[in-house]
């Protein structure tokens, strides 16, 4: 048995030093002045839940840990055995201390099984147990209920058949505020995410750049255009289970503003973006002019080709959490659907681009653009089939891609400047008036 | 007033025991018995023999000649058997050998009781079963339950005679609009499944062509009589019958008459038969439908099953030809998790190709576009809904490809049954009219007629392949013999692997999945009456690039990968995902090794 007192004490001692390595730690870019234990709750024998605040820049943070003295540097979640707990925990339902585990209702949990923590990821860290069940546990803590359990459980509760269904989740109280700790879900083994999906299909395309996007045996479009009918499934549901509301000449106008000031913001980091800004600039100011009310509801808020699975029985989205950078409000709030749909138009042109990067090819090029343009035409002709096409819209959902695009100049900038051709070119391509 | 003719008079078997020799007083035609022939040894006792076996499809009129007259024949097979026994074929399937105008590939069948005179005699199809048996080699043969040629004796006598015993044989009718739900399956040909006999002055009921009448099961001497050809077939020593077009045997009015309740009824009597009669032979049904409308096919589960104990899984085979053109894993795993459980007793026929065309019925009409664009560049190629071509040419004569379609005919759940010739590449001859394209002779030697027949070559049933790349100066059984890294070999020692695997035959099939979509994996788990456990798993690269593979073998820790073509050790599965790349359009077969198995040959755990 373990004096859990006395292992926080070390571990907080040790944080300070450790923080900056750990592949889930949000606040690399700024030092750590100081990290408080908030709540300590022993799980099991071996096993202690911990909160930490960890201040930074006179701001402060909540993280979770799970620490044992079994294990190296104290971190427990590569132990598969010490895993287990946490599932138990949620099958039996139980309450430790402030920690609520539990299961949803109609559904009965396996024990007994080993958690294997998933080799890549980045904010988060998910076990799986045992083929069936994967346990997301959330690292930086957000006060208020999180919108991937919110969500999840909403398109649940009207049968939705494109999310991995929710399973169970711990949660707790800080400060008086419910905060997520983790969401359990059903496991798919056969999933393959759709970055992959295309990308063996764009490898197979630029093998043979003789032949044209439509002639390959690795055409894509069947799949793009299920996947446009299973994400306007999921915004159906959405819209079916938490409601719409329409959106007026304010809210749009807010919303080009900050269109607007991101776009000045990267047009200060970014110099390339230089020659672009005044087509950009009208395409926002367009958007803003013909548009009349919009119909907003909840939407999955990140969406491309990473957040979605391709299983035997289709397509699944992932991951409902909205941008992670981006503030708790804006996550959770209502916006248009149209922003899910331009940001998977975003991740086909990557996805048809990146292979690319860093070569001069011309046949290749034309062969990237001919596979982006039939995939984003045979995604929104799967989404039409369900809800209205979003090419009706097309001030808008340019607006969005526009938008998105702006960002990736940003991202690229900073982590990948090779990459920064793709959303140039598309910035060029899609205001000179090609899609 | 047509003049009445004797009801054996359109069968050219003069000579020959058949049909229709002589009639009774009573008007009942004389049919040869078994007791008239010699039966064969049975082959060594096995009642599930057909749940591990490798089929063999192969055409006698394509096999090889022994009187040199063009077209090969029953004894002309039997001198092949060693080849086959070499190769490691269990079971010989032969489609149709009975007598027959012809003029349906042999399907039209005038005479359940004769063999078709170029082909041979019931004697020569006794001295091939013996001869196969010898070696553990088991045969069976076509059966069409549903219909006869026109030129059977039983349609003459019933067109002749209606008040006499075979008046009732046929779906007779005063008019032609009974029925009306049924389909029409030869669209191209038939206008109608009533065809009017102005001999009788009646229509008959047909569900094929109009020279086939359908046998009308309504009356009980046609089932009796059928159950006697099964009998008469099965006592010679056959192991067992290929049901032809299964689900058309009753008409009730109101429903498409396609898989009747009494029709299902009717095939139960005939494993009941078997089951009784003649244990250890086998039915294997063809029934071209989805798998879950073809498990009704194999009865009650809870009995084992009590209809047929094979059918064919039609859908499976386009989806493997997709998958690996589109790179995606989702084609077969998507199939195969459509694909219903089937009873203890049964098992599934898997194949890659047949002597029909590649048949896409059972696919989607995008699927099928599809499949034309890619496997069917030349119209020519296409056949009825299909496309007539051999393996070889439909993967463009690729090594790797046709390595990694043979494995996975040979490992994914069912009994493969490989056609005559793509053991050796063979290709086809798309010149030739509808399907003979896949039916040339089979290429032997690079001697005149490829070693197939010593006739006059402008006398031979069909061109040999002669072309640059398949032709059979070069592509033929000798010059593979000789060579060990030929495809020949290559196919006999994954058979020989095969077989040292129960797990292949019987065991349980689970998908692995993993992140990379070109690759397909899965485990065959099986449990030996004495508790082992045989696990094989199998790995397979969809795509024409190398790629890697993380699998979640995490409930094998601590076993050891046995790579089965050449027994070398893989690192041992730990608790991270297991880490494989595989060269383009490679595959893997391992078997997992548990630690401290020492039963494995090298099977310390060191």
């Amino acid at each position: 048995m373990i004096d859990p007192h006395e292992l926080v004490d070390k571990l907080v001692s040790a944080l300070p030093d450790m923080l900056p390595n750990l592949r889930w730690f949000g606040g690399k870019d700024r030092p750590v002045s100081g990290v408080r234990p908030l709540r300590t709750t022993l799980l099991d024998d071996d096993l202690v839940h911990v909160i930490v605040a960890v201040d930074q820049d006179g701001r402060s943070s909540p993280y979770q840990l799970l620490i044992s003295e079994l294990a190296d540097s104290y971190e427990s979640t590569a132990d598969p055995e010490l895993n287990g707990v946490l599932l138990d925990l949620i099958a039996r339902g139980e309450r430790v201390d402030g920690l609520v585990f539990a299961h949803e209702p109609d559904t009965e949990l396996r024990t007994g099984l080993r958690g294997r923590p998933v080799g890549v990821e980045q904010s988060n860290t998910s076990l799986i147990y045992g083929q069936q069940y994967i346990l997301k546990l959330f690292r930086k803590l957000t006060l208020g209920e999180n919108p991937d359990l919110v969500l999840h459980r909403a398109l649940r509760g009207v049968g939705c058949q494109h999310i991995a269904q929710p399973l169970g989740s711990i949660t707790t109280d800080l400060d008086g505020t419910p905060v997520t700790l983790g969401m359990l879900q059903e496991f798919l083994p056969d999933a393959v995410d759709g970055w992959a999906m295309a990308t063996t299909s764009v490898r197979d395309l630029m093998a043979e750049a003789d032949l044209h996007a439509d002639e390959v045996g690795g055409d894509f479009a069947a799949e793009a255009h299920r996947l446009g009918h299973a994400v306007a499934s999921v915004h159906a549901d959405l819209a079916r289970a938490l409601g719409t509301q329409t959106a007026g000449a304010t809210e749009i106008a807010s919303a080009i503003a900050s269109m607007q000031s991101r776009l000045d913001a990267v047009l200060h980091d970014v110099p390339e973006l230089g020659e672009h800004s005044a087509a950009l600039r009208e395409v926002f100011e367009q958007a803003r002019e013909h548009l009349g009310d919009i119909a907003i509801q909840h939407i999955h808020g990140d969406l491309h080709l990473g957040q979605v699975l391709r299983t035997v029985q289709g397509w699944l989205l992932i991951d409902f959490e909205g941008e992670p950078a981006a503030p708790i409000a804006e996550r959770t709030a209502m916006r248009s659907p149209l922003r899910d749909v331009a940001g998977m138009l975003r991740s086909f042109d990557y996805a048809a681009h990146q292979l690319l990067v860093g070569q001069d090819d011309d046949q290749l090029a034309y062969r990237a653009l001919e596979w982006a343009r039939r995939n984003r035409a045979a995604f929104c002709d799967g989404y039409a089939e369900v809800l209205s096409d979003p090419r009706e819209h097309a001030f808008l959902l340019q607006a969005f891609e526009l938008d998105k695009a702006v960002y990736e100049v940003a991202y690229e900038h900073a982590n990948r400047p090779e990459w920064l051709t793709i959303p140039l070119s598309s910035i060029a391509r899609i205001t000179s008036g090609g899609e | 007033m047509v003049e009445e003719t004797r009801p054996d008079a359109a069968l050219g078997l003069e000579g020959v025991p058949h049909t229709g020799e002589a009639i009774t007083a009573g008007g009942l035609l004389t049919e040869p018995q078994a007791e008239d022939f010699q039966s064969a040894k049975a082959a060594p006792r096995d009642p599930v023999w057909y749940k591990g076996a490798v089929f063999y499809e192969v055409l006698v009129r394509a096999f090889s000649d022994s009187n040199g007259d063009g077209t090969g024949d029953l004894r002309g097979l039997a001198s092949r058997l060693d080849y086959l026994e070499w190769l490691g074929v269990d079971c010989l399937w032969l489609p149709p050998f009975y007598a027959s105008p012809l003029r349906d590939g042999g399907y039209d069948i005038s005479d359940f009781r004769a063999v078709l005179p170029e082909f041979g005699t019931v004697e020569d199809f006794v001295y091939l079963l013996e001869e196969a048996h010898r070696r553990g080699i088991r045969v069976i043969t076509d059966l069409v339950l549903n219909h006869t040629s026109d030129a059977h004796p039983w349609f003459q006598e019933s067109r002749q005679n209606p008040d006499g015993p075979y008046g009732d044989y046929y779906v007779w009718s005063d008019d032609d609009s009974r029925y009306s739900d049924a389909r029409i399956i030869f669209v191209d040909t038939e206008t109608s499944n009533w065809t009017y006999d102005p001999v009788r002055g009646q229509f008959f009921w047909h569900r094929f062509f109009a020279h086939q009448p359908d046998l009308n099961y309504e009356n009980p001497d046609v089932q009796e009589a059928m159950l006697d050809v099964l009998r008469f077939w099965l006592d010679i020593g056959i192991d067992g019958f290929r049901l032809d077009a299964v689900p058309y045997l009753f008409e009730e009015e109101g429903t498409i008459c396609e898989n009747l309740p009494r029709t299902h009824e009717f095939l139960r009597r005939c494993r009941k038969v078997v089951d009784d009669e003649y244990p250890g032979r086998v039915l294997l049904a063809e029934a071209n439908q989805w798998p879950s409308d073809v498990v009704e096919y194999f009865g009650e589960a809870e009995v084992g099953g009590d209809e047929c104990h094979m059918a064919f899984h039609f859908p499976l085979m386009p989806r493997i030809f997709m998958a690996v053109r589109r790179e995606s894993r989702f084609p077969i795993s998507e199939i195969l998790a459509q694909t219903p459980q089937i009873p203890d007793g049964c098992q599934w026929g898997i194949f890659l190709r047949n002597h029909d065309e590649l048949t896409l019925e059972m696919v989607t009409d995008e699927e099928r576009d599809y499949m034309y664009a890619e496997y069917a560049k030349d119209p020519r190629m296409k056949a009825n809904i299909g496309i007539r071509r051999r393996l070889a040419p439909l993967l463009e004569n690729d090594r790797n490809q046709h390595e990694l379609f043979t494995a996975l005919l040979l490992s994914l759940p069912g009994s493969p049954v490989l056609y005559y010739g793509d053991e050796i590449g063979m290709g086809d001859n798309i010149w030739l009219a509808d399907r003979d394209a896949v039916r040339t002779p089979m290429q032997w030697t690079p001697d005149r007629n490829a070693g197939f027949s010593n006739c006059d070559p402008g006398r031979i049933y069909l061109p040999v392949i002669m072309d640059p790349v398949y032709g059979y100066q070069g592509l033929n059984v000798e010059a593979q013999l000789n060579n060990t890294s030929s495809l020949l070999n290559w196919t006999r020692h994954m058979i020989e692997v095969r077989k040292q695997h129960h797990a292949f035959a019987e065991g349980d099939f689970t998908e692995l999945g993993g992140s990379n979509p070109s690759v397909l994996a899965y485990k065959r788990r099986w449990r030996r009456p004495d508790g082992h456990e045989d696990i094989v798993l199998c790995v397979n690269n969809l795509s024409r690039f190398p790629q890697p593979v993380e699998l979640d073998l995490s409930d094998h820790r601590g076993s050891t990968p046995l790579e089965l073509t050449g027994g070398v050790r893989f690192p041992m599965v730990g608790e991270l995902p297991y880490l494989l790349t595989l060269p383009g359009h490679g595959f893997y077969w391992f078997q997992l090794v548990e630690a401290g198995d020492d039963s494995v040959p090298g099977g310390e755990t060191r």
